[in-house]
């Protein structure tokens, strides 16, 4: 298998392309950002963005929320900085950490105006279940309404601005469609954040009333409503780090006690027990786990050599969330059978044989 | 049987872990007899030179590790055991040591960034003669200090030497009788050779 | 355990330790190890005495340790345990008696004052802080050292609260400005992530050690060949070989 030469990516990973030196576009990009990219005339937009929806005394943009360190960083500058009236919303995940909960409430506690929006648990178990046994992406229903639900309550509530955190493609290697573009629209979404997976083919087995939250408005009302949904990391050199520290001193954001499954650290990702069983399927599917993804980010900031990282993804890429299976069985409602079953077949058997009922990676990390 | 001496001052439990690791039988003695039917000694020591006298003459074990000494037991004394073979200790005022290698302990002089007191840390140590507790232990190897005195002895006695700003001895010995002002048990393995050296060769 | 921007995370216990980091392999590396007790509630002293005698009993290099410290006492313990030196913190600005007491029963040698500051940009002094940087000493950096220096610290530990668990390097720049005032040797600690680090800090003549609570950056054989690149790059370090255990027999 063959790795980025300067972090830890390996060609399985989906839209990952590599350069002369082999190393990677999440790197490239990285590099791209330090050395040549307008900053200067980014944050140019970002605030005639700002002026132009600016209003006096009302809402005048949505930031999505989850607790964490970086949409709290954003709705922080948001509104300290750019001056601007944000409306936080959370869209609450299934298996919601009990962290991850006090986390939002720490948020909202430094002084923000939030809305918790729920979408029907039993719509949107159904929906990470389908991901689940599909396509191996346990948190598809939330990554929906992640993007739906807050594309419709946009259109409702009549706040066209919405400012995201980072497009992941962008950073961490994928699509280069939107390097140079600050907003995008559903098809993007579908496309990019969805993966193709459009929610619309729920309506087989959902009513639209049900779907609600998890299907786009349709293209008249988003064009009516002037939608503007963007993402903060055109606009500034996303550094998520950064983002903990002010994140932590400014929205009362805390950490677990313990080391997070899969990798080294216990401040990201702590607001469900889903994100476990996500990363680990990545694992399986690609061959690159959570660990892997937080040393290219530690890589890519200076704060770890190739060397280092090789040795924690070594060690932590592999670590199954064994503990969390009784609760992932109780939430599908599966025996661990089906469930073992369902896993069984996103594995790349290319990669991975199976060994005493343990999936062992039959590559070696370089 | 390596006995430690135990006066209550010294980290005897890094001594044990030390011996046990290379495999010498050892025990902790503080009875004057069995101090004299030891076959080697070994004289820890931290803290201060006029406490660690007073134990020592306490215990009436002063006296033991002298005419232990007389009687050609090898003994090795390790930090504030090295400066305590000494005639005279300055720590705690003037005070009279066990007098089995002559000379004097004072205070390290301080001076800059390269002469802070006490000295801590891996120095390197020069031996002055070949002696056989140097065996396979390559010369300038590193062991580790932490003392704000040193011993000021005769010349003759001297079997290694470390500069800390300005030299000073670092091992003395004397026939049966040697001092190590830095630490051997926490001198990762040149100390732990050292240690096997004086648990298991000729004394000189 | 692992320092991430002054909070801590539980890496393991210590059998953990000990298996996944290779402790008993890298262990020969290191020129000091440091072990605290961090416990935020009511410590086990015993339980920690307990581990430190395993820790030390794999470790032929000069251990200090501390964490909650309050009487002679506790310092005695874990000097019995297999310590060779004792770290204290808050003791320093709460309690002048305990330091000057430790100091004469066990040498200026055997006491580290560890002290954490803050130091946000520019050209301020670092300000002092104890209680997991959370309550304010009212000190300068330069103050807080001049007045552990005065109760017969004989080594001090020197954490920039600001840099530590970045990963994004040391302070060096401030440390190397102080601490060629400072009469007694000073080991800084707080931002280690690449090997890079430790070496820019080392290099630093005011500095006698660099310290790194980093664990899971240095994991494998980093720490050996962090050491490795260090020596090469020009800076003296002690050279040992590695210890089996027996081989000596």
């Amino acid at each position: 298998m063959k790795y980025c030469t300067n972090c830890l990516m390996p060609e399985t990973r989906p839209r990952i392309s590599f350069d002369d030196r082999g190393w990677c576009n999440a790197c490239q990009w990285s590099e791209k950002k330090r050395t040549s990219l307008d900053w200067g005339a980014r944050w140019t937009l970002l605030q005639e963005l700002c002026n132009q929806y600016r209003t006096k005394s009302e809402f005048d943009c949505i930031v999505p929320v989850s607790g964490g360190k970086d949409s709290s960083y954003v709705a922080y500058m948001m509104k300290h900085k750019m001056k601007m009236h944000p409306l936080c919303i959370t869209i609450r995940p299934g298996l919601a950490l009990e962290i991850g909960e006090q986390n939002v409430i720490n948020f909202i506690h430094a002084g923000y105006d939030h809305i918790h929006l729920t979408p029907d648990p039993n719509i949107l178990k159904a929906i990470d279940k389908i991901g689940l046994v599909e396509a191996g992406r346990p948190l598809l229903g939330w990554q929906t309404a992640v993007q739906t639900a807050i594309f419709r309550f946009a259109v409702q509530i009549k706040i066209p601005l919405v400012m995201f955190g980072e497009d992941g493609e962008t950073e961490y290697g994928g699509t280069k469609k939107l390097n140079n573009q600050h907003f995008y629209d559903a098809q993007d979404s579908v496309q990019i954040y969805l993966e193709g997976h459009d929610p619309s083919r729920y309506r087989e087995l959902f009513t639209d009333q049900e779907l609600y939250w998890f299907t786009f408005p349709n293209a008249a009302e988003i064009t009516a409503a002037g939608l503007c949904i963007a993402h903060w990391s055109y606009f500034e050199n996303w550094d998520s780090y950064e983002h903990y520290l002010v994140a932590k001193e400014k929205c009362g954001l805390r950490e677990q006690e313990e080391r997070a499954s899969g990798t080294y650290n216990n401040f990201a990702q702590t607001d469900t027990a889903l994100y476990n069983l996500h990363a680990y399927l990545m694992y399986l599917k690609f061959g690159f786990g959570r660990c892997s993804q937080d040393v290219g980010i530690d890589i890519r900031r200076g704060a770890m050599s190739r060397k280092q990282g090789l040795s924690l993804v070594r060690k932590f890429d592999r670590e199954d969330p064994e503990s969390f299976i009784p609760l992932y069985l109780d939430y599908f409602g599966m025996t661990r059978e089906l469930f073992d079953a369902a896993i069984a077949e996103h594995v790349n058997k290319k990669l991975f044989r199976l060994e005493s009922g343990k999936w062992e990676p039959i590559f070696e990390i370089q | 049987m390596i006995s430690i001496i135990d006066y209550g001052m010294g980290n005897l439990r890094s001594i044990q872990n030390a011996l046990t690791f290379i495999g010498a039988s050892h025990s902790l003695t503080r009875d004057p007899d069995e101090l004299l039917r030891a076959a080697k000694l070994i004289l820890p020591g931290v803290g201060s030179f006029r406490k660690a006298m007073e134990n020592l003459v306490g215990l009436g074990i002063a006296e033991s590790i002298v005419a232990a000494a007389k009687l050609g037991t090898p003994i090795l004394g390790i930090c504030l055991g090295m400066q305590l073979l000494a005639d005279e200790g300055e720590e705690g005022g003037a005070c009279n040591g066990l007098g089995l290698i002559g000379g004097k302990v004072t205070q390290l002089e301080t001076g800059s960034i390269d002469q802070r007191v006490p000295h801590m840390g891996f120095n390197e140590v020069r031996f002055a003669r070949p002696l056989p507790i140097f065996t396979g232990i390559a010369d300038a190897s590193h062991f580790y200090f932490a003392h704000s005195y040193h011993l000021v002895g005769n010349r003759d006695d001297i079997a290694g030497t470390t500069t800390h700003g300005m030299p000073f001895t670092s091992i003395v010995a004397r026939k049966n009788i040697v001092g190590t002002q830095f630490h051997p048990e926490k001198s990762q393995s040149h100390g732990l050779r050292l240690l096997r050296n004086f648990c298991y060769g000729p004394i000189c | 355990m692992l320092s991430r921007n002054f909070t801590l995370q539980a890496a393991g216990d210590l059998d953990w330790i000990m298996e996944h980091y290779e402790f008993d392999s890298i262990a020969f590396s290191i020129d000091e190890l440091v072990v605290l007790n961090v416990d935020r509630d009511i410590s086990d002293m015993e339980q920690f005495c307990g581990n430190l005698a395993k820790i030390s009993a794999h470790c032929f290099m000069p251990i200090a340790a501390g964490g909650r410290i309050r009487r002679v006492e506790d310092a005695e313990n874990l000097l019995k345990s297999g310590a060779d030196k004792v770290v204290v913190n808050s003791t320093i600005f709460l309690d002048h008696g305990l330091i000057r007491a430790l100091v004469a029963c066990f040498g200026s040698q055997s006491v580290i004052a560890s002290i954490d500051y803050k130091r946000v940009q520019g050209n301020e002094e670092g300000q002092v802080y104890i209680e997991n940087g959370t309550r304010p000493v009212g000190m300068t950096l330069p103050e807080a050292v001049a007045h552990a220096v005065e109760l017969g610290a004989g080594e001090l530990y020197l954490t920039s609260i600001t840099k530590d668990g970045t990963g994004q390097g040391l302070d060096i720049e401030y440390i190397s400005r102080i601490g060629d005032r400072v009469s007694v040797p000073v080991i800084i600690s707080g931002g280690a992530g690449n090997f890079r680090h430790l070496s820019d800090a080392i290099k630093l003549k005011s500095v006698s050690a660099v310290s790194t609570a980093n664990l899971f950056n240095f994991m494998s054989d980093n720490l050996t060949e962090a050491r490795e690149e260090i020596i090469a790059s020009g800076t003296p370090l002690a050279t040992w070989e590695k210890t089996a255990r027996n081989a000596n027999r």
